[in-house]
């Protein structure tokens, strides 16, 4: 008999709040848990329009990583992956994570040259990497093509063992009975329609369902950054773009590690249940619509067959696009922004999900201390006036 | 779905044809500072809705154009050729 018991409990907003999180993705949901956990604020709602999980959340690849290419940003990531092996236990809830490892893939030396780079920074801070042959990458991918048959054959690559995969839903869940648990008030179906700021201090937020006082607001809207942040008169150094994946057909199990190819900018893994989960492609046009384009299936798998040839006539079932909101350096934007008391968590391109749980711890701690802590200081967006830009620049082809 | 760009000088034409040249933004002028000049680079009205935009013809007429789009359903409202009659402040 499967369990009947309620793993969380959605609430009504009340009047007031020690603090308000505005977004039920991974982001809000994970502050508010590490608030809840780490500084016994419980006192907290997370806001969110749709359901939990709606935007980025469920519209990933389920990619967790630790191999940037800014090395002050790499702590960060670091401290993702142990959150996130530690969270199932915690939250008593399997996130399904597999630490399956990644390979990256080179055609040119361009492409040997930036791994090398990558590699060193990574091997420096202690995180596990090695560069690989082509016969080497084989021996752990056998399916993939390393002869001269491709149109630009593979000449060598990288393993980084510490990455992989994590269930994406699982996580909205697993945070969600997490927040629950500890008396976080849940509300979905609760929009946000203004922000207050009275002599330069938040002092609540407006939504469908009436006004909500509280001295700290935190925007975590993903994608819809923008929006939220120009209620408090705010312009963010962002644009939004869909960037869209799709998953085939489940076949037997033949891909262990997640494959990443920087030449045809495209990516696969196989998920427990068999099908590949490949991806992206970053349309460079603003839009706030989740939209696939044929270009897209047609590309992608142009590409997955110049690496896996034997997946031809594979089919595929689903396509999706999630909203990325970019900011002009690729590393995202935390700290505190305008009036006293508001929070801003934006600007994550392609690392929300990996980050969403350092996310949340760092954020937690500099709501609940005022302080800044040191994996963050540099992400504020007083960097974009100051000139402070982040090297993490991996931007899509326009 | 893609979308379709109705050239002025081509016709309509896929999206993919085209570079985008970002939002219209007003430049802080001369007199602007540093801080200007990095709002103007960085910072984006970013709206869900209706947007004024640049966009390059570069497979096609090789022309710059001035298109009206609403980014929340990509509808192309309006488009025009880029002409040099706007005002520049000296």
């Amino acid at each position: 008999m499967a369990s009947q018991k309620q793993l969380w409990k959605f609430r009504e907003p009340a009047k007031t709040y020690d603090a308000v999180i505005i977004g039920g993705g991974l982001h809000g949901l994970a502050a508010a848990y590490y608030l809840a956990r780490d500084y016994k604020m419980s006192n907290v709602a997370v806001l969110e329009r749709n359901y939990l999980g709606y935007g980025g959340s469920g519209r990933n690849t389920e990619v967790i990583r630790a191999n940037q290419r800014a090395p002050e940003i790499l702590p960060f990531y670091v401290q993702s992956n142990q959150l996130w092996n530690e969270l199932s236990a915690e939250l008593e809830w399997n996130l399904m994570v597999w630490m399956k490892g990644l390979i990256g893939l080179a055609h040119n030396d361009a492409g040997l040259n930036a791994m090398r780079l990558r590699h060193e920074t990574q091997v420096r801070m202690g995180i596990e990497n090695y560069l690989l042959s082509p016969e080497e990458i084989r021996k752990l991918v056998p399916s993939l093509d390393i002869t001269n048959n491709p149109a630009i054959p593979i000449v060598g690559g990288y393993h980084n063992p510490p990455g992989g995969q994590v269930r994406h839903d699982a996580a909205v869940w697993g945070l969600a009975k997490g927040c629950s648990k500890l008396g976080v008030h849940l509300c979905p179906g609760v929009e946000v329609t203004g922000i207050v700021v009275k002599d330069d201090r938040v002092t609540g937020v407006e939504t469908t369902k009436g006004p909500i006082s509280a001295p700290v607001v935190h925007m975590a809207p993903g994608g819809w950054s923008s929006d939220v942040a120009r209620m408090a008169g705010i312009d963010l150094p962002v644009v939004t773009l869909p960037l869209q994946a799709l998953v085939t057909e489940c076949v037997k199990p033949f891909l262990n590690h997640v494959v990443i190819d920087e030449l045809y900018f495209c990516y696969v893994q196989q998920s427990i249940k068999g099908d590949l989960i490949m991806g992206a492609h970053l349309d460079p046009w603003q839009s706030f619509n989740n939209y696939n384009t044929y270009e897209f299936a047609a590309e992608q798998a142009y590409f997955i067959l110049q690496l896996f040839p034997d997946l031809a006539h594979l089919k595929l079932m689903r396509a999706w696009s999630g909203l990325c909101d970019m900011t002009v350096d690729g590393a995202p934007i935390m700290g505190e922004c305008g009036p006293k008391g508001l929070f801003i968590d934006a600007g994550w391109g392609y690392f929300g999900f990996k980050g969403s749980t350092a996310c949340g711890k760092n954020m937690a701690e500099l709501i609940a201390t005022g302080r800044c802590p040191e994996k963050i200081k540099f992400l504020g967006m007083d960097r974009f006036y100051e000139g402070r830009m982040v090297p993490e620049v991996y931007l899509a082809r326009s | 779905m893609g979308f379709l760009i109705d050239c002025p000088n081509c016709g309509p034409r896929s999206v993919y044809e085209f570079k985008f040249g970002g939002e219209d933004k007003t430049p802080p002028g001369l007199k602007g500072g540093v801080k200007d000049w990095r709002h103007y680079f960085y910072f984006n009205l970013n709206v869900n809705g209706s947007s004024d935009e640049w966009w390059y013809h570069s497979g096609g007429c090789g022309a710059w154009l001035r298109v009206t789009r609403n980014t929340a359903t990509n509808e192309v409202i309006s488009v025009s050729r880029a002409s040099a009659d706007r005002e520049v402040e000296k």
